[in-house]
């Protein structure tokens, strides 16, 4: 691109433009979008009736109507169906539902919001108002976010109140019936009186001492009790309504999840200045390559210092709740028995500062593009 | 044209100004070397026929696409370096307008205004009714007319109380009544001291709107100046009414002054060649009468802009 000499602009109290001088604080030509930019992409985004209604079924509509069906079909056939919450549905819903619809669909509210104005002929209006078009591109997240961090936080919020009010009082176990919501000398002592239940065959616990096979003669009840101390953290939360801290702490990394969905569906619609291309991809990526980028089976060991900058899921996984357990291949796991080992380890800094650096990132470039497209 | 083009380097005086403006894509140049000077307070017509490079230039001086040399002001500032400034004031319709068709007009305007200054929300409602559509709203712009959508177009650019408009066809989609109610906004505009260029192929509008033009052919000024001044130099015909036409010719055919002669139902057509002096059309009339020929009548008839378009652009006779 040749260079073009500018003609120095005149002198500004001269000029008849001025005559009509810009009003006190209209800096256009800052990146920083102002909030009324951010209110109307935000009702520009909120009116498209058709893509709301998409969203919000897929993530508020899905969970409630498998609950829903849960709660029905436990209310009419109690002894065939379980109680519709407790934290087995709390973990299915978060990793099975809400993490793959809720990336879904910030995705694509990302997608729409990165192409819409180019689609609809909008962008040349806006960029013709002299405003920055790297204000314009920055405008658009806040007002998204504004539009599906609250969509999957309803969500979050229905899924977390039925497993918590509908949560089992107990649950079956090789045709026992486990007391739950026991204290630990409740539960030791519900222990003491099935001992080789709770030595050997408690997934938490077992095999026997040894490797045995299970003898049919009762294991030692003091051995029993000291098991049931051992794992009584694990049983205090695994089968119980989800424990607070592990909802917050849930919410938090949809949320995170949500927003990296968002702000990768931005840039990539405005990157390729098109919305279906980029979320057709998504999808595939969301439900094919993702779950492979995670398997343990992709780690190099020679490579691990370029897999931890270069897959942003890895950090993300560093913040997933230890009972979630997707990242791990047992969904639904009790926290005991997840195993960690396979993942590529990084602390919670570097975590941090991958997310932060592929965000910022994403960013850039989408606003790159935006500024240096022709409109 | 003489005084359009006067002091050339005062920026402060042109509204739009261009030297050497050149825009390429790839081996096709689409704005070649363009010297545009557009001066403040008047209705400019950017004259050219489909495939000029008209919308082009248009895209290049708002800052859409970037040129590829040369140096334009707007508003007297500089382009691209003071865009921000200078698009602050000015006020465009590029091609088509369009907008989001799911929300209401009134609702495409304040996205527009978002963008622009804080004042700017508070001029929704009177652009809307200048351009008579206040009434229509609240209705989405997908159940908006062609012509609906042109007069919404205009009301955007009207909310940064612009001191530029630039009117890409304004006048697509515009049944008659609408066409003479954007003539007459156009002139109400530039009577409030904005500067309207208007770009369009419909040489009889330009010719009704405005006070100078510019005619552009394969991506360059060809002429530029009032309207007035371009058409006076320009080659002009006189319908002669008289006893004996043929005889008429006949004297007249001798003479340097005349291009070409024809006898017709009307009388005798006399084309005079450009910068022809009224004075010859008196000339006419007494060698017709020293001749012996009783004249009744001479009339001069003044070629129009189309024509005069037609005789001046490389495309005379070819097809479109």
């Amino acid at each position: 691109m040749t260079n073009i000499p500018d003609v120095d602009a005149p002198d500004p109290g001269s000029a008849p433009a001025q005559i009509h001088a810009e009003a006190p604080g209209d800096h256009r030509g800052s990146w920083i979008p102002t909030r009324a930019m951010i209110a109307t992409r935000f009702m520009e985004l909120r009116k498209r009736r058709g893509l709301m209604i998409t969203l919000i079924a897929l993530t508020i509509g899905l969970p409630t109507l498998f609950l829903v069906i849960k709660l029905l079909l436990h209310a009419f056939v109690p002894h065939s169906y379980g109680p519709a919450g407790g934290f087995a549905v709390f973990t299915s819903l978060i990793a099975g539902v809400l993490y793959i619809f809720g990336f879904i669909a910030a995705m694509t509210l990302g997608a729409t919001a990165g192409c819409s104005d180019l689609a609809d002929g909008m962008f040349r209006q806006q960029v013709v108002t002299g405003r920055s078009r790297v204000a314009l591109y920055l405008a658009r997240i806040p007002a998204g976010l504004a539009i599906i961090i609250p969509m999957v936080a309803v969500a979050f919020t229905i899924i977390c109140a039925v497993c918590v009010f509908s949560a089992p009082s107990s649950f079956d176990f090789q045709d026992t019936t486990v007391p739950l919501g026991l204290s630990l000398h409740g539960y030791q002592t519900w222990a003491a009186d099935h001992p080789n239940l709770i030595i050997c065959d408690f997934p938490y616990n077992g095999p026997c001492p040894g490797n045995e096979a299970e003898p049919n003669t009762p294991l030692p009840r003091a051995l029993a009790q000291r098991q049931a101390e051992q794992n009584y953290p694990t049983y205090a939360v695994t089968y119980d309504s989800p424990p607070y801290g592990e909802m917050i702490r849930a919410g938090l990394w949809l949320e995170l999840e949500v927003i990296i969905a968002y702000v990768f569906g931005l840039w990539f619609a405005s990157l390729m200045g098109q919305r279906m291309v980029p979320i057709i991809l998504m999808i595939v990526y969301e439900i094919i390559f993702r779950p492979f980028l995670l398997s343990t089976k992709i780690q190099i060991p020679h490579l691990i210092n370029l897999q931890r900058p270069l897959v942003i899921e890895l950090a993300v996984a560093h913040f997933e709740p230890a009972g979630i357990g997707i990242n791990y291949g047992i969904v639904n796991g009790p926290a005991g028995l997840q195993d960690s080992s396979h993942l590529v380890p990084e602390s919670t800094a570097i975590a941090v500062a991958v997310i932060a650096a592929w965000l910022v990132g994403w960013t850039v470039l989408g606003a790159w593009r935006m500024a240096t497209r022709d409109a | 044209m003489t005084d359009l083009l006067a002091s050339p380097n005062r920026t402060d005086e042109w509204a739009v100004e261009t030297h050497g403006l050149t825009k390429r894509f790839g081996e096709n140049i689409a704005v070649n070397d363009v010297e545009l000077l557009v001066p403040r307070g008047s209705a400019f017509g950017y004259l050219g026929p489909n495939g000029a490079g008209k919308t082009t230039l248009i895209r290049v001086l708002l800052g859409l696409t970037h040129a590829d040399a040369g140096t334009m002001t707007l508003l007297g500032h500089a382009i691209p370096r003071h865009r921000d400034v200078a698009l602050a004031r000015v006020g465009a319709i590029v091609d088509e307008p369009r907008f989001h068709g799911h929300l209401t007009g009134r609702q495409n305007l304040q996205i527009l205004a978002a963008a622009r200054e804080r004042a700017a929300k508070g001029r929704i409602d009177p652009a809307l009714e200048r351009v008579g559509i206040l009434h229509r709203a609240d209705d989405k712009v997908s159940k908006y007319s062609m012509g609906m959508r042109q007069r919404l177009g205009v009301a955007a650019c009207l909310l940064g109380d612009p001191q530029l408009l630039i009117l890409d066809e304004p006048m697509n989609g515009l049944d008659p009544a609408g066409m003479q109610d954007m003539r007459e906004m156009i002139t109400s505009l530039v009577s409030e001291d904005r500067t309207v260029v208007l770009s369009s192929h419909l040489l009889d509008e330009v010719e009704r709107t405005c006070d100078a033009v510019a005619i552009v052919d394969r991506g360059k000024v060809i002429r530029q100046g009032p309207i007035s001044q371009l058409l006076a130099g320009s080659p002009f015909e006189v319908q002669v009414e008289c006893s004996d036409p043929d005889r008429a010719r006949s004297l007249l055919e001798g003479t340097t002054f005349v291009s070409h002669l024809q006898v017709g139902p009307n009388g005798l057509a006399i084309s005079l060649p450009e910068n022809t002096q009224r004075d010859v059309v008196a000339e006419i009339n007494r060698l017709l009468v020293e001749g012996g020929i009783s004249v009744h009548g001479i009339q001069q008839i003044q070629v129009s802009l189309e024509e005069w378009f037609l005789s001046v652009t490389s495309r005379l006779g070819a097809p479109e």
